[in-house]
């Protein structure tokens, strides 16, 4: 019996167990109980947020997104590798198209994180002009978000509070104009509180000045011009101003430069895959040089100029009868003495039977695209995107001006782009129309793959004429009204019962 | 206890310490046969000793006076034959468990005739006293039945009379009295089904005695085949048990669904190990198993409550027996050759579809596809990548024991090269386990040791040709293997082609193994409180590696693939589990009462942990990273989850008629949050042995067995990832800053947590019969069983809008299979021909009853690549249904296209003819999304398994066949192959493409298709069913006077062929497909990645010494 009285202690004894066992903390992330207490933890926020703009699969200025922000315009060419991409630029994409579907869930991921950093900056001890200005920031980039939604998919969810229960996962869409209020909003806010720049460390961020310029854009885009103009002209009265080389502006040896509003910041630090996600194996260059970049170089070859671009370019010679430097600075092709990657253009295949390849943005003062600046076997590019330069505050300037009848104030915006590209001076007196038809052109050469073309044609009512007018590989699949946007995701309308595809798909 | 006992002891001890003793044993028989003339008592003894492993202890001067024994028998019972061989000699003896003790007959054993007290206990073979039992006096009605204890007291008139021992379920005894005045018998259990010691959760039931439903297979009828997994050749063996191969990979494995999809999470069952819950059990060496035991309903599963919602698994490894040791050795030596290529084109037939589809399409064609006259055969890029590969297996098992310690230990070695070139696994087990009994308390332990290697395949370079399978498939026939002037060596694809990846250059230039180790250890300890209360205290230790190795040389192939520096990448991690459980056993007969009671605590914690390191740019030949130059890169983390549990069961059984099991599980889990951690699971279960009722004795000629059992109870699921329950900062998403460019550092929450998340449960009902024919030469089991699955745990999709990077884990609905299993087997003989046959059946059909929003729509099983998804789940419907916009023929002219509109506007406005027509089901004038329909089902209406083993003389032969019927399967590769769309190698087929003059099913070449014609549709579901030769095998053992001769036991000599042929009307690689891990695209072949199924022809031995 005593061995039974024993063998029951030593039972009890080890069922006896703590209620922490059951009681355990996640040891490798911290919870939102605990975050929100710094300002580190408010700028690891906004880097989180800022990061998304690039992301590699979804990120207006990821390689998809470049993809897709230029790959329907009738100045570009995709080729047939990636099958989404294909489609969507030969308008026969689908509902259920990859990068179309990840360029709006990025957004709103962009936007869920903003909408953290404005829920929750009021925890941080902070003071009052630097509190003011962070959620200057995080508006500047939920509008920025709302801004690209709104040129891509029209109507969308405006949501612009952290979902507090499973129901409020689910949003109905609201009409597009409603998201442009939102943008406009979210950058009249920003413009007031923004600083006018940083201190060197935080170059890259958001400015008063960046704010100014996307409000005047997305007051074009709704054709509110007098607006436009006075957000615009506030821009010119900062210190942006152009490069003197139109060239510099694609470089990776002049970033944030004196022409750039806002500007996407890539380097080939952190991890070394591009592709590896959100963690600290991504590398935070971005892979599109490498993916545009002709085979003979270690490129992908994924895209291609149209000849309608190159023979744009063509149109107007410099004063001393050259071509234009942007056609230089833009495309590579055949002409005396070309290089390319350190190689004559003669090593190189036009394997589309197009004229052109793209220079702008490759690094092709290297010797191929493989090797990042750090030594690393990828293919991350440190060249910055320059989303917002000054020429596009310029352009949109004069664009706002002549839409008012205001031609004559127009013409000194576009002469500083003509100067830069060393063109004679425009004939005075020019209709409303006429100054039109010179912004056209000249937007379709200064933004050549700079996520413009399509959205710009789209706004001036042109999309269906001068794609038709084009030698764009799929142009015969193009309607009217339907490839203007993507469709609202498969995905989405699948999982969101408040969803409703829009009436032309 | 019992004085007679201590007596029989005393003697034993008196013997062993006092005379010489001479113990000897081989293994035990029931029935021996003799053919004895004028033989002495000692080479009576000898013989006896050898066929039957029993010891015999006497003193060598005891055999001196006795008589010379003439005996011929064949195949009669042991204690009948010892009966005859002492009737009349001067010696009696009495059988203590497996020791014959002999002694002097006393004056009174040779007085006859004379009244006399017989007294005596009586056992079954593992000792345990039987009360119950009936002891007669052969031709009389002089009886009595046995106590409590087993022990009974009889007065006999006669002492040269004989005794009848009869209890249920055990072998009939007759016993001469002989004079004697103490009789012990150790009853042997009739060697029917219902016999059968089945394993269940902590404990063991006789078959007669279990309620649940469960299916069994012992390990002696897993015969060694040219498989390296135990599980593989179980398919098609337990009725409700679907396996199905993970992958023709070599150590692949399988994956195991019992009776159906009972979660949308991780379906697989609970394994249990010799007591221990493991992660799997592919890992484990076939020689080692003594049982599978499945559980498959709430009454057999419940006692593991929480985790037993998709049923449990337990695995015995074989123990040591009594007795001298026992050598065996197996080995198996075989050759392994794919099943089935895909057809694809050759170099020349490539350029000419290539040149067609690009024609067709109005652009310009390929410069490698200009002269196709020229080009010849081309790459054979699938002879490039596929070889004849050898497979071996040699075991090794040594066991015995004595009086106190059990013991048996094995090692095995295994050897299989992959069909696909460089791919390969090895396996080295080893294994011990021993118990020990001392007194009141029993010890043991089991451990088990295993190392794997895995040599993979790259998954894919970045390209879309997938892995290497299924770049051989897609590679142009038109480009070579090798390059000598190329970085690596290796050519591959140039020009405006689809970056598909040269298949030997992808085996060859990037190295990838994972090395698993794994320790399984089981302690525990028993001690025996009061008779019939044990208490056992049970340790379960687990540890494993894994230890990922990956390493991609520099090259360049073709122009499309480049990696100018040698990198490495490593990842280790560990999961540790540790268990402890502390069981009061109750186990008592009384009267007509069997009670067995059991009441528990567990406690159970999981510990992960992950560390990764990389770096780049290593000198040729290094593997290193300490010699890297580049880039370092590092990963870890580490994961804890916890589970308590108290447990209690009762069996009940009344008169071997009305069985009652009873459980409940109550289960604390820390996975959850502290308002849902805890799950309780009862469950409850009758049985009827109808067959042992007096009203049925009249038909038990035929009808030897029936019983109906039925059951209900409640099983709980909690397997998603830990931490669930809590917003997370997820940290390191970081973006570029400063003049400088240094990396900023970001975190932020990215997904939304679930803190309400509770247990997912399933209430199960079963009925069932068990039916014994012809004295149980016939038994059928059928069980039907409805299973209701609520609170699903799974990660509902919710829309892209709500801003979160992954779907939050929620109780997102209700599931209901319905299901009929039915095993059959039947053994006889006709003459020296004994035969077997056995066959399964089973039908589950599974129904979403709810699910998430109630309009929740959940799509998955991407096919390929790039391309739209083809199943559906949703509430009404079926798991993973196939849903699939609908093919309707082909556009033969362009007067068909334009008939083909609504409202003037064309339905297909990108069509011509000889393109793809496809269903507007919802009438709106488009194809899209919403003309999908229910195009079927990938679970089958029934599966099935049969086999056949019969032998004759000294050959054997044994079959099986194993099927499913009904079950449709998306071909994923074919979606890729029989399209001209991308510009990469076709299928055959498309030779036979339409064009205006051969109007054929097979659309019409054309490169960048505008009309789709490859989209995921109907065109490439096909129908799944299958009937496949598993086994085959034949074998030989050597005679008895032959393998005496060369000293052995026995030995065996066999070929065997796996998968020698499959009927199918299936196209892809195999219809048992492997891979899918999600069940939501279960019917999907993902042939782009797949690895196809060896065909193995094998020869092998096994050696008992």
């Amino acid at each position: 019996m005593k061995n039974l009285i024993i063998i029951f202690c030593i039972a009890a004894i080890v069922c006896s167990c703590k209620k922490s066992t059951l009681e355990l903390q996640n040891p490798n992330q911290i919870t939102t109980e605990t975050f929100w207490k710094t300002e580190t933890d408010v700028q690891s926020a906004f880097a989180a947020t800022y990061g998304l703009l690039r992301d590699v699969n979804g990120g207006f200025w990821g390689v998809r997104g470049i993809e897709l922000g230029n790959g329907r315009g009738d100045d570009f060419f995709i080729r047939n590798d990636v099958a989404d991409l294909y489609k969507l630029s030969t308008f026969t994409n689908t509902p259920d198209n990859g990068p179309a579907n990840d360029l709006w869930n990025t957004s709103y991921r962009a936007i869920f994180r903003t909408n953290q950093i404005l829920a929750n900056i009021d925890k941080v001890t902070l003071d009052a002009t630097v509190k003011k200005a962070y959620i200057a920031e995080a508006k500047f980039l939920r509008g920025l978000n709302y801004f690209i939604l709104a040129i891509n998919f029209g109507d969308a969810p405006l949501i612009i509070t952290v979902p507090a229960t499973t129901e409020s996962y689910f949003t109905a869409k609201s009409p597009e104009a409603d998201i442009w209020k939102q943008v406009i909003s979210d950058f009249t806010a920003a413009a007031a509180d923004l600083p006018a720049s940083y201190p060197s460390q935080w170059i890259g961020r958001a400015t008063k000045g960046a704010a100014l310029a996307y409000l005047g854009k997305a007051y074009v885009y709704t054709k509110a011009w007098a607006n436009a103009e006075t957000a615009l002209k506030q821009v010119t009265t900062m210190s942006y101003q152009l490069m003197p080389d139109y060239g510099d502006n694609f470089i990776a040896a002049k970033k944030n430069n004196q022409e750039s509003v806002f500007e996407i910041q890539l380097a080939d630090v952190g991890g070394t895959d591009p592709w590896a996600g959100e963690n600290a194996n991504q590398a935070l260059g971005v892979t599109t040089a490498q993916e545009f970049a002709p085979s003979e170089v270690s490129g992908w070859f994924e895209v291609s100029p149209t000849d309608k671009l190159f023979n744009e370019f063509k149109k107007e010679k410099t004063t001393a009868n050259d071509f234009d430097p942007r056609m230089y600075a833009t495309l590579i092709w055949d002409y005396p003495g070309a290089t390319f990657y350190r190689k004559p253009f003669s090593s190189f295949a036009l394997v589309f039977g197009y004229h052109s390849m793209f220079k702008k943005y490759q690094n092709y003062d290297q010797a191929n695209e493989l090797t990042g600046s750090s030594g690393a076997s990828n293919y991350a590019s440190s060249n910055n995107e320059r989303a917002l330069r000054y020429a596009d505050v310029l352009l949109l300037l004069a664009e706002s001006l002549t839409m008012q009848g205001k031609v004559q104030e127009a013409y000194p915006y576009v002469k500083q782009i003509r100067d830069r590209a060393k063109l004679a001076n425009l004939p005075g007196g020019y209709s409303p129309d006429q100054m039109m038809a010179e912004i056209m052109h000249q937007r379709m050469i200064e933004f050549a793959r700079e996520n413009q073309r399509f959205y710009d044609l789209k706004r001036w009512g042109k999309l269906a004429q001068e794609i038709a007018n084009s030698d764009k590989i799929g142009k015969q699949f193009f309607v009217a009204g339907k490839y203007d946007y993507f469709p609202i995701p498969q995905n989405e309308i699948n999982s969101n019962p408040q969803m409703k595809q829009n009436s032309n798909w | 206890m019992p004085i007679k006992i201590l007596r029989v002891m005393k003697l034993v001890l008196i013997l062993l310490t006092t005379t010489i003793m001479q113990v000897n044993a081989t293994s035990y028989a029931q029935t021996v046969s003799l053919n004895l003339k004028n033989a002495s008592l000692k080479e009576v003894i000898e013989e006896l000793r050898q066929q039957t492993g029993y010891h015999f202890l006497y003193k060598t001067q005891m055999l001196n006076e006795t008589k010379q024994v003439n005996l011929s028998v064949s195949n009669e019972p042991f204690l009948e034959v010892l009966e005859k061989c002492f009737a009349g000699q001067p010696i009696t003896y009495t059988v203590v468990q497996n020791t014959v003790v002999l002694r002097r007959k006393t004056q009174a054993d040779n007085s006859p005739k004379q009244a006399v007290k017989v007294t005596g206990i009586v056992t079954d073979e593992r000792g345990q006293p039987l009360p119950g039992v009936s002891v007669k006096v052969k031709g009389t009605n002089n009886g009595i039945i046995t106590d409590g204890s087993g022990k009974y007291s009889l007065t006999v008139d006669n002492a040269s009379g004989v005794l009848e021992f009869t209890f249920l379920g055990f072998t009939k005894q007759e016993v001469a009295i002989n004079g004697r005045t103490e009789i012990n018998v150790v009853l042997k259990e009739a060697q029917t089904a219902l016999n059968e010691v089945v394993v269940i959760g902590y404990g063991t039931v006789r078959r007669s005695d279990l309620t649940g439903a469960t299916a069994s297979v012992k390990g002696s009828d897993i015969k060694a085949q040219g498989v390296s997994d135990i599980t593989r050749s179980l398919q098609g063996k337990m009725p409700g048990v679907t396996i199905e191969s993970a992958g023709g990979d070599p150590g692949a494995g399988t994956r195991i669904m019992i009776r159906g999809v009972g979660t949308l999470g991780n379906g697989a069952p609970l394994y249990i190990v010799d007591g221990v819950p493991t992660a799997s059990i592919n890992n484990l060496n076939q020689v080692d198993i003594e049982s599978i035991d499945v559980l498959k309903d709430a009454s057999a599963a419940a006692i593991y409550g929480s985790r037993a919602a998709n049923g449990v698994v337990l695995v015995t490894t074989k123990a040591g027996k009594n007795g001298a040791p026992v050598v065996q050795f197996t080995a198996n030596y075989g050759k392994q050759k794919i099943a089935n290529e895909v057809d694809v084109l050759n170099a020349q037939e490539w350029a000419n579809v290539s040149n067609a589809a690009h024609d067709n399409a109005g652009l310009p064609r390929l410069d490698i596809a200009k002269n196709p006259e020229q080009l010849g055969a081309g790459t054979d890029w699938q002879d490039a990548i596929y070889r004849t590969a050898p497979v071996q297996q040699y075991n090794m098992l040594v066991s015995g024991g004595g009086e106190f310690t059990k013991y048996s230990v094995s090692g095995g070695y295994n050897d299989q090269q992959g069909i696909v070139d460089v791919t390969g696994y090895k396996r080295y087990n080893m294994r011990v386990k021993t118990e020990t009994t001392k007194g009141r308390l029993k010890f043991g332990e089991t451990v088990l040791l295993s190392r794997e290697k895995f040599i993979t395949m790259p998954g894919g370079w970045g390209g879309q040709g997938g892995n290497p399978v299924g770049s051989a498939a897609k590679m142009i026939p038109v480009f070579n293997i090798y390059d000598p002037t190329a970085l690596g060596g290796f050519a591959g694809a140039y020009g405006p082609v689809v970056n598909v990846a040269n298949p030997v250059a992808q085996l060859n230039l990037e190295n990838i193994n994972r090395e698993f180790t794994s320790i399984i250890t089981n302690a525990y300890a028993q001690v025996n409180l009061l008779p019939g209360l044990n208490y056992k205290l049970n340790l379960g230790y687990t540890n494993s590696f894994t230890s990922n190795y990956d390493y991609a040389k520099r090259y360049t192939v073709g122009t499309l693939f480049s990696h100018p520096t040698n990198d490495i990448n490593l990842n280790k991690d560990q999961t540790v589990l540790v268990l402890l459980e502390n069981t009061l056993n109750y186990d008592k007969h009384f009267g007509k009462h069997s009670i067995q009671a059991l009441a528990g605590y567990a406690y159970q914690s999981t510990k992960y942990n992950y560390t990764a390191a990389g770096r780049t740019d290593l000198p040729d030949g290094i593997d290193q990273i300490d010699a890297g130059a580049g880039i370092s890169t590092t990963g870890g983390r580490k994961t804890e989850s916890n589970l308590v549990s108290q447990f209690a069961r009762l069996i009940y059984s009344y008169d071997n008629r009305y069985l009652l099991t009873a459980s409940f599980r109550h289960d604390g889990s820390s996975r959850f949050g502290s308002a849902h951690r805890y799950g309780d699971y009862p469950s409850i279960a009758l049985g009827w042995n109808i067959s042992n009722e007096r009203f049925f004795e009249s038909l038990k000629n035929t009808f030897s067995t029936l019983k109906l059992r039925a059951s209900y109870g409640v099983l709980g699921n909690q397997e998603i990832l830990d931490y669930q329950y809590s917003a997370a900062i997820a940290s390191n998403i970081n973006y570029v800053i400063g003049a400088d460019q240094q990396k900023w550092f970001g975190a932020i929450q990215t997904a939304f947590a679930s803190p309400n998340i509770k247990w997912e449960s399933t209430k199960t009902s079963n009925i069932g019969v068990d039916l014994g024919f012809f004295n149980d030469k016939l038994n059928v089991t059928a069980d039907y069983f409805i299973k209701k699955t609520s609170d699903l745990l799974l990660n509902v999709p919710i829309p892209g809008s709500a801003g979160a990077i992954s779907n939050p884990v929620v109780n997102a609905g209700d599931l209901r299979n319905k299901g009929i299993e039915v095993g059959v087997n039947f053994n006889d003989h006709i003459g020296k021909l004994n035969y077997g046959i056995s066959g399964t059946i089973s039908a589950v059909k599974n129904k979403v009853i709810a699910l998430g929003t109630g309009s929740q729509q959940i799509f998955g099983g991407q096919p390929t690549h790039h391309g739209a998804s083809s199943t559906l789940t949703e509430a009404g419907g079926s798991i993973g249904s196939f849903y699939l916009i609908k093919d309707i023929g082909i556009f033969n002219s362009q007067a068909e296209v334009d008939a083909y509109s609504k409202d003037g506007k064309l339905i297909q406005p990108n069509a011509a003819p000889g393109d793809v027509k496809f269903q507007d089901t919802n009438n709106d004038g488009q194809i899209n999304d919403n003309d999908k329909v229910n195009a079927g089902s990938p679970f089958p209406n029934f599966e099935y398994g049969f086999g056949l083993n019969a032998s004759i003389y000294n050959f054997d032969i044994n079959m099986y066949f194993q099927g499913s019927q009904g079950n449709k399967i998306y071909n994923g590769l074919r979606q890729d192959l029989e399209s001209t769309n991308l510009d990469f190698n076709y299928s055959k087929s498309m030779l036979n493409a339409w064009t205006p003059n051969n109007h054929s099913n097979i659309p019409r070449a054309i490169t960048s298709d505008p009309n789709f014609n490859n989209r995921t549709s109907s065109r490439f579901l096909e129908d799944g069913s299958y009937l496949r030769m598993k086994t085959l095998q034949i074998g030989y053992t050597l005679n008895n006077a032959l393998a005496k001769k060369i000293r052995i036991t026995s030995l065996r000599v066999y070929a065997s062929a796996d998968n020698l042929f499959t009927i199918t009307n299936y196209t892809g690689f195999n219809p048992d497909l492997g891979r899918t891990l999600s069940v939501l695209d279960r019917g999907v072949d993902f042939g782009h990645v797949a690895y196809p199924l060896a065909r193995t022809i094998s020869l092998g031995i096994q050696l008992s010494l």
